[in-house]
């Protein structure tokens, strides 16, 4: 079995973050992980010089290799360790190919520059982003066998289901000086020799590929300091103070997209907060419900009802002012053009709209026999000509007309500049009364906007929360609304005038693609099981089981001593159920004092922290192994017996325990 | 229902569509009468007398009537344009809010 790291950066690109490689902590990370053999894959280059200088320093194999922005997705190219200089001429192509960090070369490319591209293994990125395309992997055919994926959950997929490829975990690590702590994402192989054919012998076969070393792909190491754990459900217990928090936040630090609920975090004494973040959590459904109402109210946002009265205003005195002045018309006054209006364009969107319809219907394969039962092609044929030849008359006419209103427009400028008489504004009927009717119109939606209503109602293991739609009461909701010290008083006044509130909504100084927020609140309400708003123990409850159920979303589940904020009964009834659930789809790690978690859980894997003080050094040490076994072991093989451990840590010791059984229970029995 | 007339060499309009014999010189009309008659353009049956310079004696009255004939004209020759597009104004979101 060979532990293997085939992507690692040690040259910074120009897709790379700033960083300086650190050959020592690289040789510091292959010894600490034991690892059998690395490849180099710097973005799109090959530097040979200093792959050398790493063979030279370390004591294990390693493949020369390059990361490829191929056709917006990311490959793995890597090659035998022989006939470097050819290796490194054909990267120096692939470098000039791709001067900036958004060039990427075409799979035509690839293989004018790499030949044959059976020489090399190829690992694209395949469930990491950026991920290869489908179809450049269609193009690169029987070269991909193997792809590089993220996470433990996406990596057991990979093996389950059939028509994926071999599925690979790997640093992508860039090592810099000073770590605190080495990536554990490597990918066992059942291989004897350490060469490129036999790792490409193995990733062709699913079943020579795993996550640990002994135990195929239950486990995997979780720190670089050999803790390995299950990648179903662990239990972490502990004296205070043995590092057990530690570990967690280790294990955090090496992982992507990791969900952990810190100790504590999930208390809810304050009924305010705690409707705001139910609130922000649920944003979304706030968001969709609002949507079109958004952006109603940005379209009503541009009506200038007052300006529109202005240019009525404007347009009849001038015109009632040129009607006086008509009996001394000067000779441009006098010309019919002074006072010509403009022609209307015809709009061209309700013709264009039966035109595409009428393609619909001659092109769709799927209702074909119903469509034709009632109009044949024909007819539908003979439809589409008459209206596209409608189309073009009227566009041909808007043309004329638009060459018209604008010879209109030069003349009557020329004649108003040399006349004295009063020229009559222009104004637009059409649009006045259009955006008269959208005004009455949006003040009839708000009204059913503000209306009182249930838009969601969601159940979590037998709480409800309810969403639902109500008006606001005061100027201070719109302030706490906004989180700023901006009035909303004067606003307010206008609240049930929404033209008018939205005209002061504009004077406030809040963006405007955020007014359509202070129109309707929607308040949130958290029941518990017996439909009456949830108590401060019931609110921490419900808290808990939503970032669990929340924590499928993620690849690993850390929760830190949920008992010391939950009562026996409800983490044993909900609590339990829930996390063995999730335990069957990410790996799920729970530190624990408490006996309900610790013990009835019945977790896969156990995992004891010990601190240990002599003569003033402290050590700490971690045991682990299966919860059934008699005895956990340690990294460095050192045992401890499990009974023990649990009495300990989870009931105050063997005597404690002894006493509440056989004394304090027995005697309250009947 | 007939709203701008031409009678007497003059031009009227009306105000008020439930008083029928309240007819107004066209001189007089105000941005408010100007409203009302977009609105009853919209919403009734409008009519008016067409512009005939031969029938209109008044200088002010052909002036200030042609204008505002010739662009309700414009608004009426649109009107079917004009309902589709209002009928189907906010109509989404009004239809969700229900």
């Amino acid at each position: 079995m060979k532990k293997i790291d085939l992507h690692i950066h040690t040259v910074q690109s120009i897709s790379d973050r700033n960083f300086i490689f650190h050959l020592e902590s690289l040789k510091e990370y292959v010894n600490k992980l034991e690892i059998d053999c690395i490849a180099i894959t710097n973005h799109n280059l090959f530097d040979k010089t200093q792959f050398e200088q790493i063979c030279q320093a370390l004591n294990i194999k390693i493949f020369p290799g390059i990361e490829i922005d191929l056709e917006g997705g990311h490959l793995l190219l890597i090659s035998e360790n022989e006939n470097l200089d050819d290796f490194a001429q054909k990267c120096q192509k692939v470098q000039k190919l791709i001067p900036t960090k958004d060039d990427s070369i075409s799979y035509e490319q690839l293989t004018e520059v790499f030949l044959n591209l059976k020489d090399y293994l190829l690992i694209p990125h395949y469930d990491k982003k950026p991920n290869i395309k489908p179809e450049t992997l269609k193009k690169l055919g029987n070269n991909i066998f193997a792809g590089e994926v993220t996470s433990l959950r996406k990596f057991k997929t990979c093996i389950k289901e059939a028509d994926k490829l071999t599925p690979v975990i790997f640093s992508d690590c860039r090592f810099v000086e000073n770590m605190t702590s080495y990536p554990t994402k490597q990918t066992f192989i059942d291989v004897e020799e350490n060469t490129l054919n036999a790792i490409k012998g193995c990733l062709y076969d699913k079943a020579k590929v795993f996550l640990s070393k002994d135990d195929g792909n239950d486990f995997f190491q979780a720190t670089d300091d050999g803790i390995i754990l299950s990648t179903g459900l662990n239990v972490i217990v502990g004296g205070r103070s043995s590092g057990k928090t530690y570990t967690l936040d280790k294990i955090c630090q090496n992982f992507d997209n990791v969900k952990y609920l810190r100790q504590f975090s999930l208390l809810q004494n304050d009924k305010e907060n705690f409707k705001k973040l139910v609130t922000t959590r649920h944003s979304l459904i706030t968001e969709n419900y609002l949507k079109e109402f958004k952006d109603v109210v940005l379209d009503v946002n541009d009506i200038d009802l007052k300006s529109n009265e202005v240019s009525l205003e404007k347009y009849l005195s001038s015109l009632k002012k040129y009607a006086t002045e008509s009996d001394s018309l000067d000779t441009f006054s006098k010309c019919k053009l002074y006072n010509e209006t403009k022609f209307t364009l015809d709009s061209l969107n309700n013709i264009k709209k039966l035109i595409s319809s009428t393609e619909t219907l001659i092109e769709a394969n799927e209702y074909k026999t119903i469509v034709n039962k009632h109009i044949s092609d024909e007819i539908l044929k003979s439809l589409i000509v008459d209206l596209i030849e409608k189309h073009n008359e009227l566009y041909q006419t808007n043309l004329k007309k638009e060459w018209t209103n604008s010879l209109i427009e030069t003349i009557k400028e020329n004649l108003r500049f040399r006349s004295t008489t009063t020229s009559i504004e222009e104004v637009d009927f059409l649009q006045i009364q259009l955006e008269k009717i959208k005004v009455q119109k949006f003040r009839n939606l708000v009204k059913k906007v503000q209306t009182e209503k249930i838009i969601d109602s969601k159940e979590i293991r037998g709480f409800k929360v309810l969403a639902k739609t109500k008006k606001y009461t005061g100027a201070s909701q719109l302030k706490n609304k906004s989180k700023s010290k901006l009035s909303f008083s004067e606003a307010f006044n206008n609240y049930d005038n929404p033209y008018e509130f939205l005209i002061s909504l504009q004077n406030i100084g809040i963006e405007e693609t955020e007014y359509y927020k202070y129109f309707v609140a929607i308040d949130y309400r958290t029941l518990n099981k017996h439909g009456y708003e949830v108590s401060g123990g019931e609110r921490s409850e419900f808290n808990l089981l939503h970032e669990i159920s929340d924590a499928l979303k993620h690849d690993l589940l850390l929760i830190d001593e949920p008992e010391s904020s939950f009562d026996n009964i409800f983490l044993k009834n909900e609590v339990n159920e829930l996390i063995k659930q999730i335990s069957t789809e990410i790996p799920v790690i729970v530190v624990t004092h408490n006996s309900t978690i610790g013990a009835s859980i019945n977790p896969n894997h156990l995992v004891f922290t010990q601190k240990l003080v002599d003569s003033g050094n402290v050590e700490y040490k971690v045991f682990f192994g299966h919860p059934t076994s008699k005895t956990l072991k340690s990294v460095d093989g050192k045992i401890i017996k499990n009974l023990e451990v649990l009495l300990n840590c989870l009931e105050a010791g063997a005597e404690a325990y002894n006493q509440r059984n056989t004394v304090s229970y027995e005697i309250l029995k009947d | 229902m007939k709203y701008l007339k031409i009678e007497d060499n003059k031009a009227f309009f009306r105000k008020d569509k439930t008083q029928p014999e309240n007819w107004n010189e066209i001189d007089k009309i105000e941005k408010e009468d100007l409203m009302k008659l977009l609105d009853f353009a919209t919403e009734d049956d409008f009519e008016m007398d067409v512009y005939d310079e031969d029938v209109l004696a008044n200088k002010a009255h052909q002036i200030i009537y042609k204008s505002i004939y010739e662009k309700l004209n414009i608004f009426l020759t649109n009107k079917d344009r004009f309902k589709d597009q209002t009928e189907n104004v906010y109509k989404e979101a009004l239809e969700k809010y229900q």
